[in-house]
């Protein structure tokens, strides 16, 4: 008996620990994927453990560094890395961005526009179908350790991103012909990329694909040494000095689960960085307030406190130091079409139409955004203000054609909320509730724990959810593609749109070659899809707010707005 | 001996049914841990490939079987989000933990019974009344307010202690006041009322007798007596701490295995969160050992 209740005791305090681990998980993932529920950049998720406790280097009592002049900054971010191998993850950026280069770098233009620049190539060109890419890397770059990067290294890049069995980033690669044949096993090489000499190389597609430059300039595709990979094993992506790049930082050290330093790189090709150190601390949002007023933060991301925090106290308080950047991102909501009664395009059309979206913006967000009427966010390339006006906010003609459709007493349907998402899209989601309900519609608002939530979605079954889409690169295609341009990807991302005509030019105008021919086709497709069809409810798209500190002269946030920095566009005074 | 035995082996029980519980339990929270890894950016193919190289696409029983057999050959599998094996991950952590429990103990202790003796000896008086409104906030305010308070006042008010942990000592102290506050006010609670019950008792009116102060009785021979409740709760206390860690190391940053469980069940890193459980299990029960041991050794009655 006595033993009967050891066992017992010992479940319980088991099962205790684990509740409040449950719990605890729940509040802390309320607080991170601010405010759009689910863009990339944001959802960085959990923290690894500390390997080791060395050095109190990069502390964020901020009382031994960086004092002016040093050249360091300290930025926060509400959880650590996984991993600084981007074959690995699709959400930690912040180390590829700053310690590798891409071919292509994206470039943010003053009026908000983005352009596609050479990074490390010198010169390229394309031929006439669209297929081949004829590469001249620029001369003598060098990883940080003096290892020279050569055509070959392009090669290993993307022959790794396709292999590795755990690769998240084989989409990057997937356009290159013989891609197929690597993945299968059917072949050992990738024979779209021929290697001619040590700074020229062509890449051949398997099909034409116009926004494979853009991809090229992703952080997705950093180009990683062949030689120096190769040697560090599993230990690239770990450990520091065996994740080496050509970018301007190097990483000096990392301490799992409370952050990392990164340091100016001397064989860097490019200009010298102003921003000499940089040291990356993971707080939570309390805590990144607390150091930001004090003193000890150079940057504050907006988006990881409080709102009403940075309308109370930064909007006030430190006016003038606010950056902001607009999010090439777009909040949606999605009515799937195999969910009764969403099969009928005039019910689509009056939710379209019952939604206050300005009031929205302004309420939720503090009028920080822009009404968005397409699929694709102001910014983006081939984005036009023709469709401004598809979407009106008019409760009479969205009866009117209610019950048109023969719903004139209204319905019943469920929208769905992933639990770990922002406040913000709690309070959009009852609002929009509320305007559907002023229409005769009645929207349950039902709440999932964010596993679920993605298994409910990818399963093709939720009735019906809002959530936000950032670019990953600057293509329309990265949008449209994504969630109407198979059958597979309209199921995963429950809109089960049907018109299977439409999703076949979805896919095929990936491959148009001609710019005008490919800018029109987008507008016809976005047409098609937002004011014929109503498959998707255009919301708006957000700006994405930062602080800088007393230290900080100037800073151009990514261009798509993500959380993470190139730490090379700041410039300290 | 056999009984100790006995123990070893009703331990053994307890891990087994501890990982057979958490793994139900894991697979009955829908959320497939490969779609949660990916997140929001990744197509059919990319979910399908992963959830294959987990064997999450294998049978239930097979799936724990193989998972049985690895931890039986010291090998809690590699973890889904930080891609490193368990063990490792685990091992890493503790020191942390230990550390941090450690430290939150010894303030409990210190300061529990401290204010506990002071209260009892200064019975119905001023003192007595400030030190029991202190410990009822002791027990009454949740973890996570005492750590924002006192990061508040110590680091942004006087600019006297660092936010977060660092890896030095002095950064220790806010984690470990955070930590050991609850159990501070309950020792502090239960030393005072023990300590005023053996007021009653005879032999402190023969050393009063004797020509000992009322003051002087109690701290010299009533304390004694007055201890061993305390010391009882004072071991209970130690797992529970190991609960409270979750929220303080998350505050103040501290990568130890509360943490580490944390990210594991934001993730649905199953085996991540299965090692994380069952080591927490096999410390407690080890405690649980440790302490019947020396229960046995200090009360001979305990031996029959």
């Amino acid at each position: 008996m006595k033993a009967f209740k050891k066992v017992f005791i010992s479940i319980m305090l088991v099962s205790a620990l684990l509740s409040s681990a449950a719990c605890g998980g729940a509040k802390d993932s309320g607080q991170k994927d601010a405010p759009s529920a689910d863009t990339k950049s944001e959802s960085t998720e959990a923290a690894a453990p500390e390997s080791s406790e060395s050095s109190a280097e990069g502390s964020a009592d901020g009382k031994n560094e960086s004092s002016a002049g040093d050249g360091a900054i300290n930025i926060a971010v509400s959880s650590d890395i996984v991993t600084m191998d981007v074959h690995k993850t699709s959400n930690d950026y912040i180390v590829p961005m700053n310690v590798f280069d891409t071919l292509f770098e994206v470039v943010l233009n003053s009026d908000g526009s983005t352009s596609i620049e050479k990074s490390l190539v010198e010169d390229y060109s394309v031929s006439d179908d669209g297929l081949v890419y004829s590469i001249t890397l620029k001369d003598g770059i060098v990883f940080s350790d003096g290892t020279p990067l050569s055509s070959e290294d392009v090669k290993f890049t993307f022959e790794r991103m396709l292999t590795l069995p755990d690769s998240e980033q084989t989409d990057y690669g997937a356009s290159i012909q013989g891609a197929k044949e690597l993945m299968d096993g059917s072949a050992k090489e990738l024979s779209g990329i021929k290697v001619e000499d040590d700074t020229h190389l062509t890449i051949t597609l398997s099909e034409p694909f116009s926004g494979f430059l853009a991809q090229l300039a992703t952080p997705s595709t950093i180009i990683l040494s062949k030689s120096l990979v190769t040697e560090a094993g599993d230990d690239f992506g770990i450990l520091p000095e065996k994740t080496i790049g050509s970018g301007p930082y190097i990483v000096s050290s990392w301490e799992r689960g409370s952050g990392l330093t990164l340091e100016y790189n001397p064989l860097y090709w490019g200009p010298e960085p102003s921003v000499k150190k940089v040291n990356i601390k993971v707080m939570d949002a309390s805590s990144m307030d607390m150091a930001f007023q004090k003193g000890d933060l150079d940057i504050l991301d907006c988006q990881r406190i409080d709102s009403a925090l940075v309308e109370s106290t930064y909007k006030t308080k430190y006016a003038d130091s606010i950056v902001s950047v607009n999010r090439l991102g777009i909040n949606y909501l999605i009515l799937n079409e195999k969910v009764e009664p969403f099969s009928d395009p005039k019910v689509r059309k009056a939710v379209q139409m019952a939604i206050d979206r300005q009031a929205i913006l302004d309420s939720i967000y503090n009028g920080d955004g822009k009404l968005e009427d397409g699929i694709y966010p102001s910014g983006c390339l081939y984005y036009s203000d023709a469709n401004q006006g598809w979407l009106k906010y008019d409760p009479e003609a969205s009866k009117a054609l209610l019950s048109e459709a023969g719903y004139a007493d209204g319905f019943d349907f469920e929208i769905s909320l992933d639990s770990g998402s922002d406040d913000s899209v709690k309070n959009v989601i009852q609002i929009i509730a509320q305007n559907l309900k002023d229409v005769g519609i009645n929207a349950e608002i039902k709440s999932y724990d964010h596993a679920s939530w993605l298994e409910a979605r990818n399963s093709g079954d939720m009735p019906s959810f809002m959530a936000a889409w950032t670019l990953d690169y600057n293509d329309p295609d990265n949008v449209i593609y994504t969630f109407f341009g198979s059958k597979d990807n309209t199921v995963i991302r429950s809109n089960n749109y049907s018109d299977e005509a439409t999703i076949k030019r979805v896919a095929a105008a990936r491959g148009i070659v001609d710019p005008k021919e490919r800018e029109a086709e987008y507008a016809a497709l976005e047409k098609k899809l937002v004011q014929e069809d109503a498959v998707w409810v255009p919301m708006f798209s957000l700006k994405h707010l930062y602080v800088k500190g007393d230290r900080v002269e100037s800073f151009v946030p990514h261009w798509a707005g993500w959380s993470d920095i190139y730490f090379k566009g700041v410039t300290l005074k | 001996m056999s009984a100790f035995i006995r123990r070893c082996v009703g331990v053994l029980l307890v891990l087994l049914g501890v990982m057979l519980l958490i793994f139900i339990v894991l697979r009955i929270i829908p959320g497939n841990p490969a779609a949660v890894l990916l997140s929001e950016h990744a197509n059919k193919e990319t979910i399908e490939r992963l959830t294959a190289s987990m064997n999450l696409d294998k049978a239930l029983p097979e799936q724990f079987l193989l998972y049985l057999s690895g931890a039986l050959r010291g090998d809690l599998g590699q973890s889904y989000y930080l891609k490193r094996p368990v063990l490792d991950l685990v091992l890493e952590a503790f020191p942390f933990t230990v550390k941090l429990t450690i430290f939150s103990a010894a303030f409990a202790w210190i300061f529990g019974i401290a204010v506990g003796v002071i209260s009892a000896v200064y019975q119905n008086r001023l003192p007595d009344y400030l030190f029991r409104g202190i410990s009822l906030l002791g027990v009454s305010v949740p973890v996570f307010m005492v750590a924002l308070f006192l990061q508040y006042l110590f680091y942004f008010k006087f600019s006297l202690l660092p936010l977060l942990y660092d890896g030095s000592a002095v950064s220790m102290i806010l984690p470990a006041i955070a930590l050991g506050w609850n159990s501070a006010g309950s020792v502090a609670r239960l030393t005072r009322s023990s300590l005023i019950e053996q007021n009653n008792e005879l032999y402190l009116d023969t050393a009063k007798a004797k020509g000992l102060t009322a003051k002087a009785a109690l701290l010299k021979h009533g304390l004694k007596n007055a201890m061993l409740p305390v010391i009882t709760m004072l071991a209970l206390q130690l797992s529970s701490m190991l609960s409270g860690a979750v929220i303080t190391e998350s505050v103040f940053g501290i990568a130890g295995i509360g943490k580490l469980a944390l990210s594991a069940v934001e993730t649905r890193d199953m085996p991540l969160l299965q090692g994380t459980v069952l080591f927490s299990a096999f410390i407690i029960s080890l405690g649980n050992i440790i302490s019947d041991l020396i229960n046995t050794c200090i009360d001979p009655r305990l031996r029959v």
